[in-house]
């Protein structure tokens, strides 16, 4: 499609020189600066509200990208990469005016050599659409975030992301062999590679969950995994989330690895039976997802060591999913979670925090009381084999109030994690969500070594300034962020 | 601009953004501009804060092909087929721009007479090569039709505008398997002309509920089943209660079905046959699929009646056809489609299977053979217990 300009009267145009170089580099139609489409970026998945997005630029290759990083320098502007837009720690939303960098248009598998289980894929490319394409050889792509019918690769290796499967598998990290990326200066840099230990320090698993404030990956390298032969999915309902959480423990403790274990609370329950109706029950207080994969032998053994050790916890029932289309009822239930609560209520705020396995039960009564203190209805769903919390706050934004007490609610759950001997994130990122936290996880000399790692990658701060870092530490106060540009952006 | 969206339906959007994986548009343009979370929020920049309906803004609601795949992909069950037809029915009213095109090309749909005369006329001008290309128009055309035919009362057979006029064989074919099910049919023909599905896809809401009227009105004699062969002709008959408001519109959309969804509740009294030596791919129509959502009774029709019944790896995205859409915007809906050939390549199948005429027309225009599901019905009906031939006939 063709998409023409606004028509403005010659004599009142006002010719951005920034938008001129951007466009000149890429396409008119690739540098978008109607202010209606920017507003569009003001926002990710998260509850917070971002600046005013500068022009949205749509680069094809690592030139472009290229291109546009040596225009933002020389034009003194920053840029924040966008993949999907899903995040939920405000880590695509922009700050200072960036400019946009999406990776929507970068969206193509080059290449899958399935003999040295690797594949090189654009950034944009869809994390489900490439375990789908690899579905006719027998592999897939291990992480698999509930957004991962949406979310980016790009973004996977910015946030580092998880999901259930991460347990058995390891998160991104462990599947991303080699990046390109364009650094804030206009550099590419190929960190990391397909040796099995390539030489020098592991800059790639310094990138990898960078936030976008090392620069932009334009190609990555991912493992790919064999599909398992055998998979085996439980599914043990309990009297109290308490039971639950033990349970996960126990499994643990008894040495068994599985793919995943996921708990949902009652209240989520019911919501994810009533939009997927996977045959959930709605009685119990908790219910835990458990799949083990491997040879068929194993898992059926698996599968009977974690029925027993349910039912010594406290399992009021214990069901095997019975077939595929079973199974994957189940998961689907578990992976639209979060967007089913939102038949309950207009808005939601989802924490993810980590805490060990085994003050799981404790943290979860302790976030319980929190919310009722402020008034606010709670759900829970946890990856509970990582310990990694996913308190679901319900509100209507549309309540003056609300979003305050909600804020407020979220502060103590995270600090009520650290007490516990957690960490802020599991896998959604910092952000501009946690930043204020990380002097309360960090001391000040961790996090003056995180910003010098960061400027080393990006000594101007110009690649997705405002995150991560909290101010002092971190490029906040560069002038970038506090000069409001003027012309064409009103 | 108050684009008179009710504020609760506008608010329900949390945007997660897993809808964006299932908008056609979004798929081939990677723009959130171009995905119903995009357009979402554009709507409340233009409703809630004002800001202006600029070439960009229009384009991005114009260019929603209203296929409604985002709708069961929204786990909030934001209405989003509302959102976008309101907000097209104002800008239609309140700012008609290129709203006018798809006025005059619509003209036609509700004069049966001119448009059986216009569509022969392009037959022809087809077959002479004289049809601008980008319309795409088949050279199968047909210049004449067979005449319908009455043989009971039990249901109606709605037969439509366009696809009277191009595609009555599907009707014929329609009406033999359900009178093979032991039904007697009335075509409904001239007395019913248009459903007005194309008009409110294109903000003309106004057109449409005076189709809707008549419609009622020429078919409430008695309160027999209405059978639909084209989903997107169906999806608006049935959503004509809401359309209208009334009792009366309600009680009429309860006795709309899709051809497939009906037959399926009688398929046991269809005769055994021996399956079509074909591989089937089932291309869903997004209304079927998406609004409808009944399109598993096409698998549970088709399955006795073919050798192998396959499945398309896409999840149902559209193929860009939308109604007048692939006239309005031909490059985006060759893109779309082009996702579509992918896939149908990667199923391999001797003809696919699409109950709805802009979906095949759309798919035919790029080569691929298609038939209707009824007509695969009819066929294994009409050669039944005879082999079959191993390839379709040409369409």
């Amino acid at each position: 499609m063709r998409i023409r300009e606004s028509f403005t009267p010659w004599r009142r145009r006002v010719v951005d020189p920034l938008v001129a170089d951007l466009r000149a580099a890429l396409s008119v139609d690739r540098v978008r600066i109607d202010g209606a489409e920017r507003a569009l970026m003001a926002r990710d998945a998260s509850v917070f509200a971002g600046g005013v997005a500068g022009p949205t630029c749509f680069p094809v290759s690592t030139a472009e990208v290229q291109a546009i990083m040596g225009i933002a320098a020389a034009h003194g502007r920053a840029i924040v990469p966008r993949g999907a837009g899903t995040g939920l720690a405000g880590g695509a939303i922009p700050l200072g005016a960036p400019i946009v960098v999406s990776t929507g248009k970068m969206n193509r598998i080059l290449e899958v050599d399935t003999a040295n289980r690797v594949a090189w894929v654009e950034p944009g490319v869809i994390n489900l659409d490439l375990t789908t394409h690899l579905t006719p050889v027998g592999f897939h792509f291990a992480p698999d975030p509930s957004s991962q019918s949406v979310c980016t690769l790009g973004g996977n290796v910015a946030n580092n992301s998880g999901g259930p499967h991460c347990l058995a598998y390891g998160v991104t990290d462990a599947h991303v062999l080699a990046v390109e990326v364009v650094s804030a200066d206009g550099e590419v840099l190929m960190l990391g590679g397909l040796d099995a230990e390539p030489a020098g320090l592991d800059l790639r698993g310094a990138f990898v969950g960078g936030e976008g404030t090392l620069g932009i990956a334009t190609r990555i390298a991912v493992r790919l995994t064999k599909n398992a032969p055998a998979v085996r999915t439980l599914l043990l309902s309990f009297a109290t989330v308490r039971d639950a959480a033990e349970t996960v423990s126990a499994i643990i403790a008894a040495g068994i690895v599985p793919a995943a274990l996921e708990v949902m609370d009652q209240r989520i329950t019911v919501a994810v039976e009533n939009f997927v109706g996977a045959g959930y029950p709605t009685d119990a207080a908790a219910v835990l997802l458990a799949e083990v994969e491997g040879l068929a032998a194993g898992v059926d053994i698996d599968a009977a060591r974690i029925d027993e050790i349910g039912r010594a916890n406290g399992a009021t029932g214990v069901r095997l999913a019975g077939t595929e289309h079973e199974r994957a009822l189940l998961w689907k239930g578990r992976k639209t979670a979060f967007g089913a609560i939102a038949q309950l209520a207009p808005d939601y705020y989802l924490h993810d925090t980590v805490v060990p396995r085994s003050a799981l039960a404790d943290v979860l009564e302790q976030v319980y009381e929190i919310a009722e203190r402020h008034d606010l209805v709670v759900m829970n769903v946890f990856h509970a084999g990582d310990g990694n919390l996913h308190p679901l706050l319900l509100f209507d934004a549309r309540e003056e109030g609300t979003l305050e007490r909600v804020h407020a609610a979220g502060a103590e759950i995270v600090r009520a994690s650290l007490a516990a001997g957690g960490v802020l994130s599991g896998e959604h990122g910092i952000g501009v969500e946690k930043q204020r936290f990380m002097g309360e996880l960090f001391t000040d000399d961790d996090l003056d070594h995180q910003a010098r790692l960061r400027h080393a990658f990006d000594p101007a701060c110009r690649a997705n300034p405002g995150k991560v870092l909290p101010s002092g530490h971190s490029c906040a106060d560069i002038q970038a962020l506090h000069e409001v540009p003027t012309g064409v952006w009103g | 601009m108050d684009l008179h969206l009710d504020p609760d339906e506008l608010n329900a959007c949390v945007q997660c953004g897993l809808c964006l994986p299932h908008c056609p548009t979004y798929r081939v343009s990677g723009d959130e501009t171009l995905s119903p979370r995009g357009r979402i929020q554009l709507m409340r920049e233009v409703q809630l804060r004002g800001a202006p309906v600029t070439v960009e803004v229009r384009a991005s609601f114009e260019t929603c092909v209203q296929c409604r795949g985002c709708e069961p992909a929204c786990p909030s069950g934001v209405p989003y087929g509302h959102l976008i037809e309101k907000t097209r029915e104002t800008l239609a009213r309140e700012a008609p721009g290129s709203t006018r095109w798809s006025r005059l090309l619509l003209a036609p749909l509700g004069r049966p007479g001119l448009l059986r005369l216009g569509s022969s006329a392009l037959a022809v001008a087809a077959r002479l090569r004289l049809a601008p290309k980008r319309f795409g128009v088949p050279t199968s055309l047909p210049v004449r039709r067979r005449p319908h035919t009455t043989s009971g009362d039990d249901v109606y057979l709605f037969t439509g505008c366009v696809m009277d006029a191009w595609q009555r064989d599907v009707h014929i074919a329609g009406q033999r398997v359900i009178e093979a099910a032991g039904f007697g049919v009335t075509p409904t023909g001239d007395a019913a002309p248009c459903c007005g599905a194309l008009h409110s896809h294109a903000g003309l809401t106004d057109t449409t509920r005076r189709f809707a009227e008549n419609m009622i009105a020429a078919l409430r004699v008695d309160d027999r089943p209405i059978l639909v062969d084209s989903a997107g002709c169906g999806a608006a008959m049935k959503d004509y209660g809401r359309l209208l408001g009334t009792r009366e519109a309600d009680a009429f959309s309860a006795r709309v079905f899709d051809i497939q969804e009906w037959l399926a509740l009688h398929v046991d009294r269809l005769p055994v046959v021996e399956p079509l030596d074909l591989t089937v791919a089932v291309q869903d129509p997004c209304h079927l699929r998406h609004v409808q959502r009944v399109h598993e009774a096409t698998r549970i029709v088709l399955a006795p009646m073919v050798r192998d019944l396959v499945e398309l790896d896409d999840e149902g995205l559209c193929c860009g056809a939308g109604g007048a859409y692939s006239l309005l915007q031909p490059e985006l809906a060759g893109e779309i489609r082009g996702r579509k050939l992918g896939s149908i390549a990667r199923a391999a199948p001797d003809v696919v299977a699409s109950a709805n005429p802009g979906c095949s027309m759309h798919l035919g225009a790029a080569g691929v053979a298609t038939m209707h599901p009824m007509e695969l019905i009819a066929r294994a009906l009409d050669v039944s217990p005879a082999r079959t031939p191993a390839a379709p006939p040409p369409r």
